[in-house]
């Protein structure tokens, strides 16, 4: 499983935008300002997508990260579940 | 309260004044008294000036008021005093907006030290002041006119809530331009408070055993630990 917490801010909402069009993730909001996107496989977000120039991009997992980079590019981020401790 | 009653009620020396090693050595947080416990809410109204080095008189009074166009508001000029072998100085001041100053010493006599060499290099870099604009039109005016008039200024480059342009001055010192791109509210303080908790858990952690964090990822993670309890508790 993996878990991505997202503040509630402008700067990061087309996370979730982009995770809602993703069938396997579930989104939740919490009353205290974050998103919990949560999925049983991996996610991947593209840069473009997000509309993110890079020093926004470099910091995507500022809100939380209960999971692993597998792979962390320019253009692509792919996050995979871990046994890894929080 | 009368501006000379500051002086009048202080004592005329302190270890900052009278005790030379002090200037270099570390404050133990762990000793100091934290604000909460005596309720004093001290508060700051922006910046009144920053100040650096310069060892290039001409090129800084230059490049400041005539290619920037900031207008000198302030020059001291002083015999030097206090510590012992202080220099004859200049100490000078461009304004930077809302009261604030850009400042200079200029010590006579005296040779740039190596340690002031300007570095390519994102440690040295990272001393700097952001000076601010507020519209969009105004960070455009300053890149397009700044290489208009010579100065290479990076790419816009936003950070989150910030957009910023570089450039830098004749000594070497990074300066920023940067218009707020939205003000920051509870949910960021809070965001920032769980982002350096879960660094610092980690840091201590790690110390204790003889290592150190050596990714974020590594405090992502504790983070999402943070927020899970912080989003579940009641």
């Amino acid at each position: 499983m993996v878990v991505v917490y997202v503040l509630d801010v402008a700067e990061f909402s087309e996370i979730v935008e982009s995770a809602r069009r993703k069938p396997d993730c579930r989104i939740t909001k919490s009353d205290k300002g974050y998103y919990r996107i949560e999925s049983d496989g991996d996610i991947v977000f593209n840069r473009k997508e997000l509309k993110m120039k890079p020093a926004v991009w470099y910091g995507l997992f500022t809100g939380g990260l209960n999971g692993e980079i597998a792979e962390f590019g320019r253009e692509q981020v792919r996050v995979i579940g871990t046994n890894r401790p929080l | 309260m009368e501006r000379d009653t500051l002086h009048a009620k202080a004592a005329t020396t302190s270890a900052y004044s009278s005790n030379r090693a002090y200037r270099t050595e570390e404050v133990e947080v762990a000793n100091l008294k934290p604000a909460k416990l005596d309720g004093v809410e001290l508060k700051l109204h922006g910046v009144d000036h920053t100040a650096r080095p310069t060892w290039k008189l001409r090129e800084t009074v230059e490049f400041y008021r005539d290619i920037l166009g900031l207008p000198l508001v302030h020059t001291i000029s002083a015999r030097g005093w206090g510590q012992e072998g202080h220099p004859d100085f200049l100490h000078f001041f461009f304004d930077a907006g809302k009261g604030a100053t850009i400042a200079f010493f200029y010590y006579l006599g005296t040779d740039r030290p190596d340690k002031f060499i300007p570095e390519d290099h994102y440690f040295y870099s990272a001393t700097h002041t952001a000076w601010s604009v507020e519209t969009p039109e105004e960070l455009q005016r300053w890149k397009e006119t700044l290489e208009k008039r010579g100065i290479t200024v990076s790419p816009y480059t936003r950070h989150e809530i910030l957009e910023s342009i570089y450039f830098r001055d004749p000594n070497g010192y990074p300066i920023e331009v940067t218009l707020r791109l939205r003000d920051v509210h509870l949910l960021d303080a809070k965001d920032a408070e769980l982002t350096l908790a879960a660094a610092i858990e980690l840091e201590d952690e790690l110390a204790a055993k003889g290592t150190r964090v050596m990714d974020i990822d590594t405090v992502w993670r504790r983070k999402a630990k943070l927020v899970e309890e912080f989003i579940k508790a009641a």
